[in-house]
């Protein structure tokens, strides 16, 4: 592989990996307070669409990404409502949002675009990073890339020190591990479960308009194609932790990237076993490669006093 | 004078906390009926009632968990309706409740700071605290250790310490000392004498009336939901209180009984070994367990229970007696050693073939495992032997139903009758139909039970003692697990110790060894 193609495949692992990580970050979060959010898919497909409507519409990609964020926080607070206050079953309220969200934007998207489907949708633009951008050959494939990757890897880092550092993380972690503590001092478990299910759902809307107006400009039905499933193996990978939960983002998004390097490369290997590949490495993620001891102990389990 | 210092006066007068007629129902039960309660700065007030009279439920209603469905409760002169454990906390009011609710993968300072403190956290100066804390009560630990690698006591202390931080101004202990070595429930008393020598109150539930001997000020006793006695002298009235705890003569009861709730000394009330010589029934010879995450919890056992011999296995809980039991009942694969019954090799059996070899296992929890609380108590008392109720695939209920209303007379099981659901039987109903199911097994030469009286009321207890016994008359040898060293100490012929995993020591169950068993339970070789 020649050091150009090698930068390329790179820059494109990251591209491919970003929704993956901003998803990722946000359910790891929702899932460390003890809820299994499985309506991430949902989330990030109803994001997808609304940003594209919103920058379609307005010309604006950023008003396309507000437009985004609002359309998640119902899909959010209801996917909160049902594992908190109903106490539902958390992965099939998950899976019934999901399927809800695929007929909904599929449906307003053929009422909307219909015949223009083609039609270029203005997306978020891309920075080059001094410095780090400057670097021959790998500056401009690598570290050029859109605004809200950049802006994702911050609110990361942010997200690791409030985990890390604050009253707020204590309570997260608690909320996951022994909600009866947390309930005896004082803390109310909903109120820190429904704010971290909004928070995914806030980290998932970013990610979906990176897939629409960040990525490809455009909107196809059903575009995330499994990526909220791949963010939830990837924080059962990266075994709830920050760092490992980003590397499992990053490891799909290669494997993701393999699909246009190998072919370029002149290596035959069937285009739709590669479309398999991160879908796989996920199944042998979550089929206990890792072990499952790490996960929060009352995870997918709402609260009863 | 007197009008001068009307408030003062009254400020006196009126008790720190006071509860009058309340009331608290989970559906059609009445767990509280009009139960009324006054508690005063400066005293030790212990709450004394069996299991299920509504202890935990009064503690609950003090520190905000439930609320009340009626009744009135004034706190430092004022009305008092907590609308959670956060509003409770923040009038001063803390609670050590009788589950530990820590988070095992945090240290002691993350625990003591949750829910304290908001924003950045400042973990220094909790430890600083903590440090403070630990000196002035006697309660060491260890700030940055994490839970997970602590004993119980330890854990106990974090859970105490937890309160103490916040400085409380009444402190409210439900069942503390029910997991604690001998030694450690002295330092737990100790400190509920400071707390309150302090001027603070302390509300300490509890079902020992040793314990209530030691620290109490005032007793009030709890029956059904109801405050059935007031006591100002609680160790001069103590037989009375006894009778107002479970309703009935005290003479009357079984003397095993009567030494589980304190109230005697433990005597040994065993019984002469049925056969003079002495014939191995069940064999365990260097068994070992490992978990999942590849951590010995059972370390070389080695033990033989005689024919008509009653062995106890004590120790704190966690020491590796649930593992043991698990082993031998076939629900865990021992790593290494082996077990046998008679010339049965038993290692690696599944439980169907551990039960056609004739061992009886009355599992620790009973829930989980002992039974299914769906069914019926006809279908559980025979849920071992279902197939010898069925004909060409259908079970025979009129038959089952019939032999199960003989086996719940033979053991004294009471429910509306065989098709009752078994989630509707009280716990020690529900123990004694687990033991009848495992002690007709046809072929019975050796019953294991596992804290077989935990969560039971005086009576139950006796009877399960009584069963146990029988069973041992008959020949059978029993293994006995569990956590009440006075329980071993009365019903056992020998006790084994397990620390750690592994056999800290074994002698005769004399009730004269208690301290040098307590010793061994904290891991010090005799």
């Amino acid at each position: 592989m020649t050091s150009e193609l090698f930068a390329v495949f790179l820059g494109s692992s990251i591209r491919l990996a970003t929704p993956l990580l901003l998803a990722g970050i946000g359910e790891m979060v929702s899932e460390r307070a003890g809820v299994l959010n499985m309506s991430i898919e949902g989330m990030m497909l109803m994001s997808a669409f609304a940003a594209a409507v919103g920058s379609w519409a307005t010309g604006d990609p950023f008003v396309g990404l507000l437009f985004g964020i609002v359309s998640v926080l119902p899909v959010a607070l209801l996917q909160a409502f049902l594992s908190n206050t109903l106490r539902a079953n958390q992965i099939v309220s998950g899976i019934g949002i999901n399927i809800l969200v695929l007929g909904a934007t599929t449906l307003a998207y053929r009422e909307i675009f219909g015949a223009r489907s083609r039609a270029e949708i203005p997306g978020l633009a891309k920075v080059k990073p001094p410095l780090l951008g400057d670097i021959p050959v790998i500056g401009p494939a690598v570290f050029e890339q859109v605004w809200l990757l950049y802006a994702g890897i911050a609110l990361i880092v942010i997200v690791a020190l409030v985990l890390r550092f604050t009253s707020v993380g204590l309570a997260i972690h608690a909320a996951g591990a022994e909600p009866k503590a947390v309930d005896k001092s004082g803390l109310s478990i909903a109120r820190i479960r429904y704010a971290c299910v909004v928070f995914a759902g806030f980290m998932a809307s970013l990610a979906g308009a990176f897939l629409s107006i960040g990525d490809i400009h455009t909107f196809t039905e059903g575009m995330t194609r499994g990526a909220g499933y791949l963010a939830i193996a990837s924080v059962i990978f990266g075994k709830w932790r920050i760092g490992g939960t980003s590397l499992a983002c990053l490891l799909f998004g290669a494997a993701t990237a393999l699909q246009f390097q190998l072919p370029a490369l002149g290596i035959g290997v069937p285009n739709a076993l590669l479309i398999m590949l991160p879908y796989l490495l996920a199944l042998l993620a979550v089929g206990g490669l890792v072990g499952r001891q790490m996960a929060p102990p009352s995870l997918g389990e709402p609260y009863r006093r | 004078m007197s009008t001068s210092l009307p408030r003062s006066v009254d400020a006196v007068a009126e008790p720190l906390l006071s509860l009058s007629q309340v009331t608290k129902r989970f559906g059609n039960f009445a767990a509280l009926s009009e139960v009324s309660l006054d508690l005063r700065d400066g005293e030790v007030h212990c709450i004394l009632g069996e299991n299920g009279a509504g202890k935990s439920t009064l503690c609950n209603v003090i520190f905000g968990v439930h609320r009340p469905d009626g009744g009135v409760m004034r706190y430092r002169g004022a009305p008092f309706d907590p609308a959670g454990p956060a509003d409770a906390l923040g009038q001063g009011i803390a609670m050590v409740h009788q589950h530990f609710s820590l988070v095992g993968d945090l240290s002691v300072v993350d625990n003591v700071l949750l829910g304290r403190e908001r924003g950045i956290l400042n973990r220094k100066e909790c430890a600083r605290q903590l440090e403070r804390i630990a000196a002035e009560y006697g309660l060491p630990l260890d700030p940055f250790a994490k839970i997970e690698e602590l004993s119980v006591g330890e854990r106990q202390r974090v859970e105490i310490v937890k309160c103490l931080i916040r400085n409380p101004r009444l402190f409210v202990l439900d069942e503390p000392t029910a997991v604690l070595l001998p030694d450690e429930i002295a330092a737990l008393l100790d400190v509920c004498r400071r707390v309150a020598a302090s001027g603070r109150a302390v509300v300490l539930v509890t079902h020992k009336l040793a314990e209530i001997k030691k620290v109490a000020d005032r007793v009030t006793v709890l029956r059904g939901g109801r405050t059935v006695a007031t006591s100002d002298d609680p160790a001069g009235d103590i037989g009375a209180l006894v009778r107002a705890m479970i309703q009935g003569n005290v003479e009357a009861l079984d003397s095993s009984a009567a030494s589980i709730l304190g109230l005697e000394p433990v005597t040994h009330v065993g019984h002469e070994p049925a056969a003079k010589t002495r014939i191995e029934v069940l064999q365990i010879d260097g068994l070992s367990v490992k978990d999942s995450q590849g951590v010995t919890r059972l370390d070389n056992f080695t033990l033989t229970v005689d024919r008509g011999e009653i062995v106890g296995v004590a120790g704190v809980e966690g020491n590796g007696q649930s593992e043991l039991t698990a082993v031998l009942s076939g629900m865990m694969e021992a790593t290494e050693g082996r077990i046998h019954l008679g010339e049965i090799d038993l290692t690696r059996r599944s439980p169907k073939e551990i039960t056609a070899a004739g061992v009886g296992i009355v599992p620790e929890d009973r829930h989980a495992v002992g039974c299914v609380l769906g069914m019926s108590l006809a279908e559980n008392i025979y849920l071992n032997r279902l197939d010898e109720f069925t004909r060409f695939g259908f079970l025979n209920r009129t038959a089952l139903e019939r032999e199960a209303t003989s086996l719940m007379q033979r053991f004294d099981v009471r429910a509306r009758g065989p098709a009752a659901l078994f989630s509707s039987l009280s716990g020690g109903n529900q123990q004694k139909a687990v033991l009848a199911r495992e002690m007709t097994l046809p072929n019975l030469s050796c019953l294991v039970a596992a804290q077989p009286t935990r969560g039971l009321d005086v009576g139950a207890v006796a009877a399960v003692y009584g069963h146990i016994r029988d069973a041992c008359k008959r020949g059978i040898a029993v293994l006995l697990v569990s956590s009440e060293l006075d329980e071993l100490l009365t019903v056992a012929d020998r006790i084994v110790v397990l620390y750690r995993g592994r056999v800290m020591g074994s002698c005769p169950a004399d009730p004269k060894r208690k301290e040098a068993i307590g010793a061994m339970m904290a891991g010090q070789p005799q």
